[in-house]
């Protein structure tokens, strides 16, 4: 199936009939604030939002989700909060992609022996049946840098539909069968025509060029490893002051704790999204704490990100969506760590 | 079905409040059987924190008391407690906590009567606000 | 600009002549609106020092972020009005001794909410912000707009009344005195106004957006306790949550541990990742602490915090009769 126009007069129409199979979320502003919230008409969207400050992770995989509750009669999994599967709607491409990232965490979407995947159900019951509506970048901000890492402004990794805002309309190209399945069954669209696809083409070649430069990749998780026990963390993190912005803002950050809450006879167990950056996060009931140091834990964020990931399941825990660079309240820039971390070498001297 | 009944924490101070309140009961006062009570050193040990827990996990009231400025049994314990509750109260108020929800008071150990009508009142004061509901953990 | 040229001065005269070993200040960041903390060891560093409107970190927090660090080297710092009251904390509360801090006073005209910027751009994203004084140019992808100061201040500083260091080594520039601010407690006196229910409400609203990542505490020179009792798990006195009662305990508490000693710098608020009004608690407990006890933390370097001083005949109409 080829692309498809919609008219944006037809985009409430589009919404009504995507929120009638579908629990839908897009951007929205809370507060000052922008971020993935479930919306049932157009005029919930906020369309001019590129990046939203909290990344879309938290549909799937919640900040706090309860796994299970108990009484004396037993234990129950909590009744579904939504019964409808779920569609997101404007989804970036650092975002989709940070889906499939995830997915091999908690969906074990990996070449890995039978006995060994582990299929998270929480995650697979909301993942599996949704749909994804990405978003094509026009205009990239300075903070992007998806190019680093194999991504683009108009990539169509982890949708299931890739949408071109083309100015009085949304051009739309199903990625999975999933989406081309949706979208055939729907009847608000136009054939587009090719004058349509030319305009697709042309932004994306505009915004891509857009972009700076992107850095060399390929050998830092090698770096990484060298420079484990060098100085240069203690440099890299001088300034961090050991918040959890930056891995909650992330759209690939998922670390959790298992915390039980309970009252009585009764109680839950619920799964919190917990930090790296935290020292209580590696704290060791004897009181030993192996990463005391401020340094050490945030060579960890980087390592898992640049090194363990990638060793363990082919591509980097990054998407380059900027977040944490512009959450950081002391602007600790990740690109800045890792082009010190390129330009670093063992006797100390930088030589980039 | 019996009336609702409010349930308050009473935090009371070793040496003053706590033996007030053995006084009470030796000399057969009456109050109403609304407060559990917790023993601690001193009213300088308690922390604000207990307070908001306490609501948290669902008392309806929670009543702080400690030796008369000036007894204290370790010099100036209390007076310390003052200045936390005396920011601690109004500012429950102004996050929307009514007021008379945490309450604070200074009971000697020869004032049993005192403490009777001191926990006749807050259980009054409470019994008219009805079950806390704004800080309570649902779980 | 004047003010950074002479802070470049300073600071490498500092350094060549031995005064510290270390000197604390702002450097240009990869964001155009915020400024980054920078850390002078050598004379060739210091020119890369700035002083404008993006620099809001207060940077005394790392005298407490990792203490070691301090240990036997003298330090200097780079300080506007707060973030001198901040000092002065850590000197009295004894996390570093006066001798070794070399402070520099700055003469700050406030600092920016990057939110109230991004709220005047009406989302789209600023490349280049230019530091005019009485008015703060920012530009961006076809767009040039001129904003007022006062528009994208934060709101710390317009509701601030010492804008200059109290305690200083050299200052820089021209100090520019008490701002009485009258209408600085507006907010909270409006605030109080309305119903019980309805403050918990917009409390509870307000709270409830919080996702538990600790920017607010960990950016706050005052926070600095070994183990926050958050983090406390034997036992464990808060949920780990973002339900509402836990993150508004959370607030509460903190700001209760900052009684009387929070110099409301709104470093806590400008950290929030999730735009929360943070200083609707802390300058409440702040104007009570002033109200009832005369105190103003971190003014009187020969003071004592106010929760850890009382005088014996102080009201307490608070107390059941």
């Amino acid at each position: 199936m080829n692309m498809v126009r919609l008219d944006k007069q037809k985009f409430s129409n589009f919404i009504l009939e995507l929120s009638a199979e579908y629990t839908v979320f897009a951007p929205g502003k809370v507060g000052g604030k922008t971020e993935f919230v479930p919306i049932r008409s157009e005029d919930e969207i906020d369309f001019k939002t590129l990046v939203t400050d909290m990344s879309p992770k938290g549909i799937f995989f919640p900040s706090s989700e309860v796994l299970y509750e108990y009484d004396k009669q037993g234990i129950r999994v909590p009744e579904k909060e939504i019964g409808k599967p779920i569609a997101v709607w404007g989804m970036r491409g650092c975002d989709s992609r940070s889906l499939l990232m995830l997915n091999k965490v908690f969906g074990s979407a990996i070449q890995m022996p039978e006995d060994e995947k582990f299929q998270d159900p929480y995650w697979k019951e909301k993942y599996d049946s949704s749909l994804i509506f990405g978003s094509a970048c026009n205009t990239p901000l300075s903070t992007c840098f998806c190019n680093w890492f194999g991504g683009g402004p108009h990539s169509r990794e982890g949708m299931d539909v890739f949408v071109v805002d083309a100015g009085d309309s949304f051009l739309m190209e199903p990625v999975t069968g999933k989406g081309s399945n949706f979208l055939r069954e729907l009847t608000c669209f136009a054939d587009s025509t090719e004058k349509d696809e030319a305009v697709a083409k042309k932004l994306a070649s505009d915004a891509e060029s857009s972009m700076a430069a992107p850095m060399e990749v390929t050998d830092l998780g090698e770096r990484l490893n060298d420079l484990f026990e060098e100085a240069v963390w203690e440099e890299i993190s001088a300034k961090c002051i050991n918040c959890g912005a930056c891995t909650f803002s992330c759209p690939t950050c998922h670390c959790y704790d298992i915390q039980d809450e309970g009252k009585g006879s009764r109680g839950k167990r619920i799964r919190v999204w917990d930090s790296c950056m935290f020292p209580i996060f590696t704290m060791e009931a004897s009181g030993h704490n192996p990463r005391a140091l401020s340094s050490q834990r945030v060579r960890q964020r980087v390592m898992h990100k640049y090194s363990y990931f990638p060793e363990k399941y082919g591509e980097f825990l990054c998407t380059g969506c900027g977040r944490c660079v512009t959450a950081c309240p002391v602007n600790l820039d990740i690109r800045e760590v890792l082009k010190t971390i390129n330009a670093y070498n063992k006797q100390g001297i930088t030589n980039g | 079905m019996s009336e609702w009944q409010p349930r308050i924490l009473a935090i009371l101070c070793n040496w003053c409040s706590y033996a007030g309140a053995d006084l009470a009961g030796v000399s057969r006062m009456q109050y109403p059987p609304s407060i559990r009570v917790v023993r601690v050193p001193c009213s300088g040990r308690v922390d604000p924190l207990f307070i908001l827990k306490s609501l948290q996990s669902g008392f309806d009231g929670v009543l702080v008391s400690g030796c008369h400025p000036g007894d204290c049994h370790y010099i100036s314990g209390n007076y310390v407690a003052r200045r936390k509750f005396a920011v601690l109260k109004p500012l429950l108020e102004y996050i929307g906590l009514e007021p008379n929800r945490v309450q604070f008071s200074w009971i000697s150990a020869g004032e049993g009567d005192r403490f009777a009508k001191v926990v006749t009142k807050i259980t009054e004061d409470v019994r008219e606000l009805g079950p806390a509901t704004r800080l309570v953990k649902k779980l | 600009m004047n003010t950074t040229n002479e802070l470049r001065k300073n600071i490498k005269s500092l350094i060549a002549e031995k005064k510290v070993d270390l000197f604390l200040g702002w450097e240009k960041g990869s964001l155009p609106l915020a400024a980054t903390p920078l850390f002078v060891t050598a004379e060739d560093q210091a020119d890369k020092a700035i002083f404008d409107v993006t620099c809001g970190n207060n940077l005394s927090i790392y005298f407490t972020k990792d203490k070691k660090q301090f240990e036997g080297r003298k330090v200097g710092i780079a300080v506007k009005g707060c973030d001198a009251r901040s000092v002065v904390l850590n000197i009295l509360e004894k996390q570093i001794k006066r001798e070794n801090v070399v402070i520099v006073g700055l003469p700050c005209n406030g600092v920016l909410d990057r939110k109230k910027v991004l709220a005047k751009t009406d989302g789209r994203e600023v490349l280049e912000l230019i530091d005019n004084g009485d008015t703060v140019i920012v530009k961006g992808n076809g767009f040039d707009l001129q904003l007022n100061r006062e528009e994208v201040l934060s709101s710390s500083c317009l509701a601030c009344i010492y804008p200059d260091a109290q305690e200083y080594d050299f200052f820089i520039g021209e100090a520019r005195g008490e701002v009485p601010n009258e209408g600085r407690l507006k907010e909270i006196e409006e605030f109080q106004t309305l119903s019980s229910l309805e403050r918990w409400e917009q409390t509870r609203a307000e709270y409830e957006k919080c996702i538990r990542c600790y920017a607010c505490r960990n950016v706050c020179p005052s926070c600095y306790c070994n183990v926050c009792f958050v983090d406390q798990n034997d036992p464990r006195w808060i949920g780990g949550t973002s339900e509402y009662t836990d993150t508004l305990i959370f607030h509460v508490i903190r700001n209760l541990h900052v009684a009387g000693r929070c110099v409301e710098c709104g470093a806590c608020q400008r950290a929030c990742p999730m735009d929360i009004n943070l200083l609707m608690l802390n300058r409440k407990v702040a104007m009570e602490v002033k109200d009832r006890f005369g105190d103003i933390a971190g003014l009187d370097i020969n003071g004592k915090p106010a929760m850890s001083d009382f005088k014996e005949d102080e009201k307490q109409k608070f107390i059941m009769g």
